[in-house]
C-alpha cells in the first residue's frame, strides 16, 4: 500500500441537526450538512459563528447535545476522538498543533500508528516484521511529504519549519490517516495572498490525488468561491444559507452577516 | 535477532564480567558501593524519564514503585523463601523480575488517574501514592515494619546492576524508536492533535506508567539485594525528588541524559564529602547553577550521540 492508495473513493458523510450549548449559549444550533463522496464543500461565517465548534463536534472533541452524524452508514455520535479518526475523519487545526519536537517525518508517521501490527515484544527484539513495518511507514511518509513539497525538510523538527510549511505539514499529517473525510480548519490563515492562492490549488489537487471528501472552513469568502462546489454559511451558530458560490455571493442574509445591516 | 546483536550481547556480558572481577578483587568496597548506586540511579532515572520526559506526565511517586519492587522481591527471597532456589543468583534474578512486575501493576493503578489529571494535580496524586506505599510497608509486620527487613541475600553486584542498566537502556531506546514510542511522544507534544490522528491518548499514558514502573521496580529489587537491608525510610519522598532531579538535570526526554543525571546525582554528593558539613549546601548550589546555565538540562531533549553528530556536520 502506498501513501496515495485509498480504500474508498471519498466518504459519504451526513450530519443532521447537530446542536451543542455551553451554559446558556447555543454555540451550534441544528447544524446539518451532507458531504457526498469526493465533494469539496466550504463552511464560512464571520468570527465566532461556530465553525470550529462544528469541527470539534464532528471529531468528538465535544459531545453534541443532540443530532446525528453518519459516515458511510456508520454512526459516529459518542465515539472518542481517536475512534473517529480511525473511522476515517481527519482534521487540521486553526491554531497549528504539530508535534513540535518530533521531526517532520515522525509527525506524519504518528498517523500511521493506528495501522501498526507489531507488538511490544517485537519492538524490543526488533523482529523482521518490526523492520518491515517501520520501513513501510517511513517510505509512505516520505512519499506523502514529497507530494506536499516537504521532503527536503523531513529530518527537521516540526517547530523549526516556516509558518506556511507548518500548515502544509498539518495537512500531510491528516492525510496520512487515510481519511475518507478531511476537515481543514482555516488552512490559509496567516498566509499572504500568493501563498493562499497556491494552497487553494493544492487543496483542489489533494481531493483528486487522495480521493477524499473535503470540508473547508475559511474566514475569507473570496478564497473558497473558486474551489468549492457548495458552501454553507454559519452565523451565531445557525445556518443562514446553503448553496453554490454564486448563490451565496448574492444572498442578502450572507451580506448582512458579513457587512452588517446597511 | 541478527548475528551482530548476539555478538554485542556476548561482548557486553564479557566486559561486565571483567569489570566486575576487577572491582571485587582490587577496589575498595566504598567505590564499588558508589558505582553500583550509580547504576541503580541510572535505571531509576531512565524509567522516570519515560513518564516525565517522554509522555509529558508529571510523576512524583517513583520511590513508591521502587519500594514495591524492593519489598516484593525481598519478600520472595527472605520471608516467603518458597524454595532454596530463591537464594541462588538465578532465583534472586527471578525475584527481582517479579518485583518489577508487581511495580508495573502498581503503575497501572496509578496510571489510571493520570487520564483525568494534568501537571501539578497529577504530581500531587503520585506523591500521595508514594507515601501510601511507604506507610503500607511501615505497617506490615511480616516484612519488618518500621524495623526494616534484614538478611536479604546480597546477590546484586556490579555485574547484575549494570546488566540491567544495559537492558533498560536498550529496551527504552527501542521503545522510543518505534511506532509505540512515537505515540507516547505525540501525547507529550499535543494531546488533542494526537487524539485526532487516531492515538488513544489514555492508553499510552497508562502504557508509559506501566513500563516506567516496571523498571523502577527492578531498580528497587536490585537496591534491596545489593544493600541486603531495606526499611520504609529507603523509599521516602526525597527519593522520588532525587529521581526527578536526575531526569531534569540530564534533560527531559533524553535517555543518555537520564544516565548522566543518575551519575551526577549519585556521585556529586560523594565527591563533595571533602567539604564535610557544607556538603549539602554546595550540592544544591551546583544544581542551581546547572539549571541556570542549561535550563533544558545537560543534554536538552537530545541524546548524547545526536549532539556529536550535529557538531560533526556543522
Amino acid at each position: 500500500m502506498t501513501a496515495l492508495d485509498q480504500n474508498l473513493i471519498g466518504g459519504d458523510f451526513k450530519i443532521d441537526a447537530l446542536s451543542i450549548s455551553f451554559g446558556g449559549l447555543k454555540a451550534v444550533n441544528q447544524f446539518s450538512l451532507h458531504l457526498k463522496p469526493m465533494e469539496l464543500q466550504g463552511l464560512i461565517g464571520p468570527n465566532g459563528a461556530g465553525k470550529t465548534t462544528c469541527f470539534n463536534l464532528v471529531t468528538g472533541v465535544y459531545q453534541p447535545d443532540s443530532g446525528t452524524m453518519v459516515l458511510n452508514g456508520r454512526s459516529l455520535v459518542g465515539l472518542e476522538p481517536h475512534e473517529i479518526a480511525k473511522a476515517g475523519i481527519a482534521r487540521t487545526f486553526q491554531n497549528i498543533r504539530l508535534f513540535g519536537d518530533l521531526t517532520v517525518l515522525e509527525n506524519v508517521m504518528v498517523s500511521y500508528h493506528m495501522n501498526v501490527d507489531y507488538g511490544y515484544f517485537e519492538l524490543f527484539l526488533r523482529t523482521p516484521r518490526y523492520y518491515r513495518i517501520e520501513k513501510e511507514f517511513r517510505d509512505k511518509a516520505t512519499e506523502l511529504l514529497k507530494v506536499m513539497g516537504l521532503e527536503t525538510r523531513k529530518e527537521d523538527k516540526a517547530k523549526s519549519l516556516p509558518y506556511g510549511d507548518q500548515r502544509r505539514l498539518e495537512i500531510a499529517r491528516a492525510l496520512a490517516t487515510h481519511p475518507k473525510v478531511l476537515l481543514l480548519d482555516e488552512p490559509a490563515a496567516g498566509l499572504n495572498t500568493q501563498e493562499k492562492a497556491a494552497l487553494m490549488g493544492t487543496i483542489a489537487n489533494i481531493r483528486n490525488l487522495f480521493k477524499t471528501t473535503i470540508l473547508l472552513i475559511e474566514h475569507d469568502m473570496k478564497l473558497v468561491m473558486g474551489i468549492c462546489e457548495k458552501i454553507t454559511v454559519l452565523d451565531h451558530g445557525d445556518i443562514i444559507a446553503v448553496g453554490t458560490p454564486r448563490e451565496i455571493q448574492d444572498n442578502p442574509k450572507v451580506i448582512e452577516a458579513y457587512l452588517g445591516v446597511g | 535477532m541478527k548475528l551482530v546483536q548476539w555478538v554485542t550481547i556476548i561482548v557486553s556480558v564479557g566486559i561486565l564480567t571483567g569489570i566486575n572481577y576487577l572491582l571485587e578483587e582490587n577496589i575498595n568496597p566504598y567505590v564499588i558501593r558508589v558505582v553500583v548506586n550509580c547504576g541503580i540511579g541510572m535505571i531509576l532515572a531512565m524509567s522516570l524519564n519515560l513518564v516525565n520526559g517522554c509522555a509529558g506526565q508529571f510523576s512524583l511517586g517513583h520511590a513508591g514503585f521502587m519500594g514495591v519492587g524492593a519489598y516484593t522481591s525481598a519478600a520472595i527471597t527472605t520471608v516467603l523463601a518458597l524454595s532454596p532456589f530463591f537464594k541462588t543468583d538465578m532465583g534472586v534474578g527471578c525475584a527481582i523480575v517479579i518485583g518489577g512486575l508487581a511495580a508495573a501493576l502498581a503503575g497501572y493503578l496509578v496510571g489510571l488517574p493520570s487520564l483525568r489529571l494534568k501537571g501539578d494535580y497529577l504530581a500531587i496524586v503520585t506523591l500521595g501514592f508514594g507515601e501510601i506505599i511507604r506507610i503500607i510497608f511501615l505497617n506490615i509486620e511480616e516484612v519488618g515494619g518500621a524495623r526494616g527487613l534484614p538478611g536479604i541475600p546480597p546477590k546484586a553486584n556490579f555485574f547484575w546492576v549494570y546488566l540491567w542498566v544495559v537492558i533498560t537502556f536498550v529496551a527504552l531506546l527501542r521503545l522510543l524508536r518505534s511506532s509505540y514510542g512515537r505515540a507516547i511522544l505525540s501525547v507529550r507534544e499535543n494531546e488533542i492533535a494526537a487524539e485526532s490522528m487516531g492515538i488513544n491518548v489514555a492508553r499510552y499514558k497508562v502504557v508509559a506508567f506501566v513500563i516506567s514502573s516496571f523498571f523502577a521496580g527492578i531498580a528497587g529489587g536490585l537496591f534491596a539485594h545489593f544493600q541486603s537491608f531495606i526499611d520504609p525510610n529507603s523509599f521516602v519522598f526525597n527519593k522520588s525528588v532525587e529521581a526527578v532531579i536526575m531526569v531534569v538535570i540530564g534533560g527531559m526526554g533524553s535517555l543518555s541524559g537520564a544516565i548522566l543525571g543518575g551519575i551526577i546525582v549519585t556521585v556529586l554528593p560523594e565527591l563533595l564529602r571533602i567539604f564535610e558539613q557544607y556538603r549539602m549546601v554546595i550540592f544544591p548550589l551546583i544544581l542551581i547553577v546547572l539549571m541556570l546555565v542549561r535550563p533544558m538540562g545537560l543534554l536538552g531533549h537530545k541524546e548524547i550521540w545526536e549532539l556529536f553528530r550535529k557538531k560533526a556536520s556543522s
